[in-house]
């Protein structure tokens, strides 16, 4: 039963991403629902949970039209997953200031070894460009991790 | 050995993370095989079923403001047509004179865009046309306004294309009138590098930039863009350009694929 709900809400999601996220796309940016998933997960089952669902979302996601770099983002949703993982239960033991810099820069993180891979030519030719895109692309996908923590905090999750 | 499993079960986080990264790394390695190719191929053709009800409503949502745009497109086309038509017998009869044949045919495929990938960023896209169209992969991919990638994956009826910004694309180009030739990478909000141009040619701002046909995948004389700037490398024999491409990445709906062409000079 908890499995089940566990695949829904992340074929749930990945619908949202495959076909919705388009359309809240600023010029070639769009939010990354599949990542703010996986921090969730990570946070409430912990690190074997958020690894290994991290690592499979990456393989739906790299299957779902991805040009190059085939396995790219299995690899970064694992480690978002592992990283995040650690932070199971760990509301109670940091400030509520480190708890939330920990997953920022987490999410962070991923968005640069992404843009580090997809913008290397860029950062050799223009590193403004290149700090902007990364600011971009994450801090889109902070506004939405920023708004879900209003509607449901990470503190809220109950570790399993 | 029972000692190792205890130490596997006990540590089975750190060790699915590693293997989960190694794993990563050996697929991101092997990205070439063409056993991936095919599930790739697959994979794109569910994701374009999967795909298809929102591209239907997408298009119903815009059919109405699209018409109107066809509508004026195509009066202007007309008369770009009957000028042309003029100049075509104009260059004929000058052809003749110089007992000089060319021929350029390209034969295109129109597809619809039906996902724009799923990545944070726009890299690719999946279009509703594949092997049973006669799509295959390295075939040049382009809108009326010019070049914006190639297909690198297909399925019977899905194919991945890889835009123009996905860090692994480069295109062969020549810049007209002066004829030179360079490397176009793209740098971002539809603006692109060109490198490897001779730094003794005569460049303006504003020049035409078309695909140079030195490669194997474009025909020459695909449009591109124009040439925004000029810049000198110092200690250098080349010139760097920068270029604006024509094509807004984040919103076309239509493509062609260019399915076959044959030059031929005489």
């Amino acid at each position: 039963m908890k499995s089940n709900r566990y695949i829904i809400s992340g074929v749930a999601v990945w619908l949202i991403q495959l076909l919705l996220a388009d359309l809240l796309a600023i010029k070639t940016v769009r939010p990354d629902f599949l990542a703010i998933l996986i921090l969730y997960w990570a946070i409430k089952y912990g690190r074997l949970h958020g690894t290994v669902s991290g690592f499979l979302i990456g393989i739906l996601i790299d299957l779902s039209g991805t040009a190059s770099f085939f396995g790219l983002s299995p690899l970064l949703y694992s480690i978002t997953g592992y990283l995040s993982g650690n932070l199971k239960g760990a509301y109670s033991k940091l400030s509520p200031f480190y708890f939330s810099l920990a997953w920022v820069g987490i999410l962070g993180l991923q968005f640069f070894i992404f843009c580090i891979v997809q913008y290397q030519d860029i950062l050799y030719i223009d590193p403004r460009l290149f700090w902007m895109k990364w600011l971009g692309t994450t801090l889109y996908t902070f506004c939405f991790a920023g708004i879900l923590q209003v509607i449901y905090p990470f503190h809220r999750l109950e570790p399993c | 050995m029972r000692n190792l499993y205890l130490a596997i079960v006990k540590n089975r986080d750190h060790v699915i993370f590693i293997f989960a990264l190694l794993f990563s790394s050996y697929i991101l390695l092997n990205n070439d095989n063409p056993r991936m190719g095919v599930i790739r191929g697959k994979s794109a053709e569910i994701v374009a079923f999967i795909s298809s009800p929102m591209t239907w409503v997408k298009s119903l949502l815009f059919l109405e403001e699209e018409n109107h745009l066809l509508r004026e497109k195509n009066v202007v086309l007309s008369l770009q047509v009957e000028s042309m038509l003029n100049l075509q017998k104009e260059n004929d009869q000058l052809q003749t004179m110089l007992d000089f044949k060319h021929q350029t045919t390209l034969l295109l495929q129109p597809a619809h865009v039906v996902n724009k990938g799923i990545q944070p960023n726009l890299l690719s896209i999946i279009i509703d046309v594949g092997t049973d169209d006669n799509v295959h992969p390295n075939q040049p991919v382009l809108t009326s306004k010019g070049i914006i990638g190639k297909t690198i994956e297909t399925g019977k009826n899905a194919s991945i294309v890889q835009l123009i910004s996905d860090v692994n694309y480069r295109l062969s180009v020549r810049i007209l009138p002066s004829g030179a030739t360079g490397i176009l990478r793209w740098l971002g909000d539809n603006q692109a590098q060109i490198r490897e141009v001779q730094k003794n040619v005569d460049i303006s701002i504003g020049d035409k930039i078309i695909t140079s046909g030195f490669s194997d995948i474009y025909p020459a004389g695909l449009p591109v863009g124009q040439v925004a700037g000029v810049y000198d490398e110092r200690g250098s024999f080349q010139k760097i350009l920068h270029a604006t491409l024509p094509n807004d990445m984040s919103a076309f709906q239509y493509v062609f694929v260019v399915i076959e062409n044959s030059n031929e000079i005489e």
